[in-house]
Parts: structure tokens; C-alpha cells; sequence
């Protein structure tokens, strides 16, 4: 054995005891910490470490300070924090929840709690904000989705969703929780590419502003329905909900739709005929509302619980439409940046793969030298 | 790798080496699967003997006093015109007893949001219990959410203590272990018992809430802050949870607040948007009763609610609230 191949050897030698006295510890730790099955010594986390602490830190409004300090809560004990509205976040995504209390330095009474849940998506984070979202609402359009109430304001931060809670009603507490607000729109950074493509899919006519929600799961009580955005609509003194959901082929959307149907039939729903002609087959009167289900593309889409007919035919058509136009549009286009960057991984793989094949080729000839 | 090492590295060493890594990954492997424990380290065991029960604090029904509902704005007028109609706080309270008052206290919300009951209705109930000559009155609860903060900021420490009230908060010794006889969902498992075995009297305070998960909260569900352990848990379960902690929890009256009704976004809320004003109070012997007719504050029927029939089956009331006959007033 040469000298090169003993040093190789020794080499791979201590790299090996290495990498087994790293994973024999990591063993160790395992176990240890695994031994130890006391939940209730798993309390709340604060932020420390969390690169997110700073900068909430640096959120509080003129004239207030922290009350508290930071609280995260993951998927395991936020119900410590919100109890039973804790399944809704995470069945929608949710990873983290930072919370901050801040307290006005003049006035003890006024104090306000600062959550940021982190969906780690947009569309989650838009979730949970549009089923929770509040009627009767002032919008605030410097922020994602934004809107006050009239004691806090609510919005989304790319894949945050943002509420506040306060004391009391107070204008100077709604002005200072705006304030911290626009803080972290300008603090926390968020893929501001992102964006939520079916909201743009939905007619625009009479549509009530800020109604969308979004649906991740068992949308109408169906299992089959995820991903459902729904939108309403102004029809004189009603109003009639829009649905719809992208599937990812045309054939996966004709199943759901036919499903949901026999879904609303098997449930006491009742096939009825249409008015619109184009509509026959996808109309149902369910207990003495009109719903409507059709497949467009890739899309199953329709009217739910409609109380007018001939309205939610009218609006359905428009949604079909629409739909239609964006069936036939080609596939979004993959930046050029991926693809030169795909390109050029390629290139550089069979370019490894030629010198290694050539390196092998060559040292098998001088062997055999 | 050197170039002389790759020159020396053969078919047989290849295979040689990747066997061995093959046997080692296969080895780590198996040796995974015979240490996992799919089932987790078992519950600490607890001696029969060592188990505790709560004591049944019901007092003697009075046909046609069972329940009162009110109308009103004003919680302390409202509370007390509702237990007046019921025959009196001394028919519940007697010289020299103790009382627990259990209000909901779940969260750190201040009292305007709705998620936790009325500082001033607490207030007037241990104001009432004092009058009618009790001894001791202790307002507790077991919020998970740090518990001191949750007194403070719903503004219930102050009130309850300004009443004349000694606020207890939970401490890790006031946990016992308990099993519900015919119980699926509490077996062996901790509830908050300490402050409850030495009192004579418990009484029940709860706003009437949308909850995501159940549907509603209001008397029944206000007994789920008595759960210790991970209690999330039986949010999988929540009709099966609610209905067992009404059987296992038997007051001696229950007070369902709905005059804000928190109508969305239950049980936190966030917003006085999410609050209806209703002006009703309901105070009652039969928690079931309550709770029937309270869900028709958020626009609901009995049968909205599978915890309401499974209690009812269970014996712990009737969901029929019309045929206790309720008193009705107005303050």
C-alpha cells in the first residue's frame, strides 16, 4: 500500500470516528430529551432567537411601549393562547404565532396585543383572514386585504395574517395599532411576488367589496370542495355567493362537480330546469335555494344557496365566462431566470458526468498499462 | 479522493463498501423500528385510591323554579332580578358557607371583547353570595393562557376582589386526577380540584359565544377551564368532552350571560364587531335548560348542538327548557 493511499486511509479514517461520535451524540441528546415527557415543562416560548424578535420589538407606536414580552406559539400549544379557534389556523397551514403586548405611557388603561401568525403562505394567510373577516368594515388600502373595525384593524402581510386587539375603544389606541401596522409592512419582509391569481377570476360586477374568502378544506360541508373561493355579489336587495376552485385538469373538475351534484341530490337537493339552457343538468333546488355547479376547464364553479334563480343563471353565467377566458389563456410562462438557471444546472451535470466517465476511462487504461 | 486512490478503487472494493453502508443503513433501520413506540410513554399512573371525584353541589329542585331568563342591560339588575325569581340567593347559599364561583376566564381579553365572562356580573354574583351569608367566596378558573394575565386583563381580579372575592389561580397542586364513570373521554385524567373540595357551593358565570369548534360555548363548555393536561386534545371530540363534563360537573346554579352575545369568530373573538347586543340573562338549576335556550341568542336550535342531546341522554338536564316553564322578566 503507497504512502498516498495509507494518509487516504488514515484520512477517511478519523472522518469516520468523527461522523460516528456526532451521530452517537446525537443519539444521546435524543434520548435524553425524549425521556423527559412532562408537557407541561414545555410552556410558552419567548422570542429569543427568532429573527423575528427585533423587529417586533421596533414596532411599538409613538407613546407606547412593551407591556409583555414576545410569545411564539407553534402548532403544539397554540391552543394555550386561542383555545378553540386554534384548529382553524392550523388546518390551514399554520406555523408560528408571534404575540406582543404595548402599553401606553401615559395612560395605563390603554394597552393593545399585537398578533402576527405566520401561515407560511399567502393564500393560508388569506384564509384565515377571510373567514374571520368583519362586516359592516372601513377599508384600509395601503395594506394587503386591510380593513379596521371599529376598534382594531386586521390585514395580511404576504404570509402573515396581522390582528390587534385593545383594551378599549379608543382613537388614540386605533391610531397607534394603524401606526404599528404600517411598521410591519415596512419591517417584515414578504414575497412581494405573491399573489392569489383566482381573485381575479370572479366578475367584477356587482361584486361586494371585500367578500372573498377561501376555503382550504370542505367547502359547503363537502369533503370533495378544497380550495373553494368564494365572492358575493349585490342582486338588488340580495345577495347571492360565487364559488369556485381550481383543480389540476379538466378531468379532475368535471369529477368534483359531478360529485358535489350528487352530493346536494343524495342530501335532499332536488335537479331542477334551467332558465339559461347552457345551464341544464347543473341546477338544483336545495330546500328553496337555487344552487348551481358546473365544470369550466379546470375549474368546478357555481352559485350557492341562491335564493333568486333567474339571478344566481345570470350570475353563473358570467363566472362561466370568465372562466371560459381563462381556460383557453396559455399556462402562465416560467420566468426566463429558471430557465437559464435550469439550463445551465443541466449543462454543468453532463459536463461532470463527461470528465468523471473520461477520469475513469483514462486511469482504467493506465492501469492496464 | 486521490488520484492514485481512484485508480486502486475496484469493482469488488465498490461493492465491498457499498454493502457494508447497506448494512449499516438496514441496521439503523430495524433498530428504529424495534425502539418506536408508536403508542408513547404510557400515562403516569394513578391509584384508584388516589382518584377524586367532585363533590355534587345541586341543591333541591323547586318545580316552576328552575330556571329565570331576563331582559335587561344592566348585568347587576339583570342577575339579580334572575336569581330573586329563583327564590333568592339564600335558597342556593346558606349562613356560613363556602362558595367556588367559576367564571370564564379562558383568555387574557379585556372584558369589552365578550371572551370571558362580565368582571361586573362577578362581581354582583359573589356581592349576592356575601349578602345571603356565605362564609368564603373564591372566584377560580383555569386558564391555559397565563392565568395571572387572563385575571388582570378581563378585568375579574379587580372585580371579584373589590366584591370581597379571594381570587384563586391555578397551581400545579390543585391538580387532581379524576375518572367519569361511563366516561369515554375522562378517564385518568387531571382536572383543576383543589379549590373545589372544600366548598359547598358552585357556581357557574358564562357569556353566551360562537365557538368554531363546538358551535357554541356557554354553561356546559365554561366546565372545559376544569380540564388540566393537554386538554386540546378533546377539541377533537368537543360534543363527546362537553357532554361528559356536564356530567361530571353538578352546580348549584349556572348564570348564561348574553347580554353581548359574541356571534363570530368564537371563542376569542378580537373585535366589538363580533359582539350583538341581546340584553338577556339566564340563570338556572339545569345547565342543559340554559344552554337550549341560550343558543337560540346566536340563531341556533338545540339540535345545532349534538353536545345538548348527549347531555340530555347522559341525565344532565333537559334540552325541553319549555317545560321547566322558565320565569321571564324584565329589569
Amino acid at each position: 500500500m503507497g504512502l498516498v493511499q495509507r494518509r487516504a486511509k488514515q484520512l477517511e479514517s478519523a472522518i469516520s470516528i468523527c461522523l460516528v461520535s456526532i451521530l452517537v451524540l446525537i443519539a444521546l441528546a435524543v434520548f435524553i430529551r425524549q425521556s423527559d415527557y412532562d408537557m407541561g415543562r414545555f410552556g410558552i416560548e419567548t422570542a429569543v432567537g427568532e429573527p423575528i424578535t427585533a423587529k417586533l420589538r421596533s414596532l411599538a407606536p409613538a407613546g407606547f411601549e412593551t407591556l409583555s414580552e414576545i410569545e411564539v406559539y407553534h402548532a403544539e400549544n397554540l391552543f394555550e393562547k386561542i383555545n378553540g379557534k386554534a384548529p382553524l389556523y392550523i388546518e390551514s397551514g399554520f406555523e408560528k404565532l408571534f404575540t406582543q403586548r404595548f402599553i401606553s405611557k401615559d395612560r395605563e388603561s390603554l394597552w393593545m396585543e399585537l398578533f402576527i401568525f405566520d401561515m407560511a403562505a399567502l393564500r393560508n394567510a388569506f384564509s384565515v383572514y377571510s373567514v374571520q373577516r368583519r362586516a359592516d368594515v372601513e377599508i384600509l388600502p395601503d395594506m394587503q386585504f386591510g380593513y379596521r373595525t371599529s376598534d382594531a384593524p386586521y390585514f395580511v402581510h404576504g404570509k402573515y395574517y396581522v390582528e390587534f386587539i385593545a383594551s378599549s375603544k379608543s382613537d388614540e389606541l386605533l391610531k397607534a395599532m394603524i401606526a404599528a401596522a404600517q411598521k410591519i409592512q415596512t419591517n417584515l419582509a414578504v414575497d412581494k411576488a405573491a399573489q392569489i391569481p383566482e381573485l381575479s377570476l370572479f366578475p367584477q360586477e356587482d361584486l361586494v367589496a371585500g367578500s372573498f374568502k377561501l376555503y382550504l378544506a370542505s367547502a359547503f360541508a363537502f369533503q370533495g370542495l378544497t380550495d373553494t373561493f368564494t365572492a358575493r355579489y349585490n342582486f338588488g336587495d340580495q345577495t347571492i355567493t360565487a364559488f369556485l376552485s381550481r383543480r389540476p385538469d379538466p378531468q379532475d373538475a368535471q369529477l368534483v362537480a359531478k360529485s358535489y351534484h350528487n352530493f346536494l341530490i343524495e342530501n335532499g337537493g332536488v335537479a331542477k330546469p334551467a332558465i339559461n339552457k347552457t345551464l341544464e343538468g347543473k341546477v338544483v333546488d336545495f330546500y328553496d335555494t337555487t344552487e348551481i355547479v358546473s365544470a369550466t376547464g379546470p375549474f368546478v364553479a357555481g352559485i350557492h344557496e341562491a335564493e333568486n334563480q333567474e339571478a344566481a343563471e345570470k350570475l353563473a353565467v358570467k363566472l362561466v365566462n370568465k372562466l371560459s377566458e381563462a381556460a383557453i389563456a396559455p399556462p402562465p410562462r416560467v420566468p426566463v431566470v429558471f430557465v437559464i438557471i435550469g439550463v445551465i444546472i443541466i449543462i454543468v451535470i453532463v459536463a461532470a458526468i463527461i470528465a468523471w466517465a473520461k477520469r475513469k476511462k483514462l486511469s482504467y487504461r493506465q492501469s492496464n498499462d | 479522493m486521490t488520484e492514485q486512490n481512484d485508480k486502486n478503487f475496484g469493482r469488488r472494493q465498490f461493492l465491498t463498501r457499498t454493502g457494508k453502508a447497506g448494512i449499516s443503513i438496514a441496521a439503523a433501520g430495524t433498530a428504529s423500528c424495534l425502539l418506536y413506540d408508536a403508542k408513547g410513554p404510557p400515562r403516569q399512573a394513578v391509584k384508584a385510591e388516589e382518584l377524586v371525584t367532585l363533590p355534587d353541589f345541586s341543591v333541591p329542585t323547586v318545580t316552576g323554579q328552575t330556571m329565570s331568563i331576563i331582559e335587561g342591560s344592566d348585568r347587576k339588575q339583570t342577575v339579580t332580578k334572575a336569581i330573586e325569581l329563583l327564590g333568592g340567593m339564600e335558597r342556593f347559599v346558606k349562613q356560613g358557607e363556602t362558595v367556588a364561583i367559576k367564571p370564564n376566564v379562558a383568555f387574557a381579553r379585556p372584558p369589552m371583547l365578550g371572551a370571558t365572562a362580565h368582571p361586573e356580573l362577578v362581581a354582583a354574583v359573589v356581592e349576592l353570595c356575601r349578602k345571603a351569608g356565605a362564609k368564603l367566596v373564591y372566584v377560580t378558573d383555569n386558564p391555559i393562557d397565563a392565568s395571572a394575565s387572563c385575571f388582570t386583563l378581563s378585568g375579574i381580579r379587580k372585580a371579584a376582589s373589590a366584591a370581597g372575592a379571594r381570587v384563586i389561580l391555578p397551581k400545579a397542586h390543585h391538580f387532581k386526577h379524576t375518572t367519569l364513570a361511563d366516561g369515554k373521554l375522562i378517564k385518568n385524567w387531571p382536572i383543576f380540584f383543589g379549590p373545589f373540595a372544600r366548598v359547598d357551593k358552585l357556581i357557574g358565570i358564562s357569556p353566551v359565544k360562537h365557538h368554531a369548534r363546538a358551535g357554541a360555548s356557554m354553561s356546559m363548555k365554561n366546565w372545559y377551564g376544569l380540564l388540566g393536561g393537554r386538554r386540546n386534545i378533546f377539541h377533537q371530540d368537543i360534543n363527546t368532552i362537553i357532554a361528559e363534563l356536564s356530567m361530571m360537573v353538578k352546580p348549584t346554579l349556572v348564570i348564561l350571560d348574553g347580554t353581548e352575545v359574541m356571534v363570530t369568530n368564537g371563542p376569542t373573538g378580537g373585535s366589538i364587531s363580533d359582539l350583538k347586543r341581546e340584553n338577556t340573562l339566564i340563570a338556572s338549576c339545569d345547565m342543559v335548560a340554559a344552554d337550549s335556550f341560550g343558543c337560540s341568542l346566536l340563531g341556533l336550535k338545540p339540535a345545532d348542538l349534538p353536545y345538548l342531546a348527549k347531555a340530555q341522554i347522559a341525565g344532565a338536564g333537559t334540552t325541553s327548557y319549555g317545560e321547566l316553564k322558565p320565569i321571564l322578566g324584565t329589569v
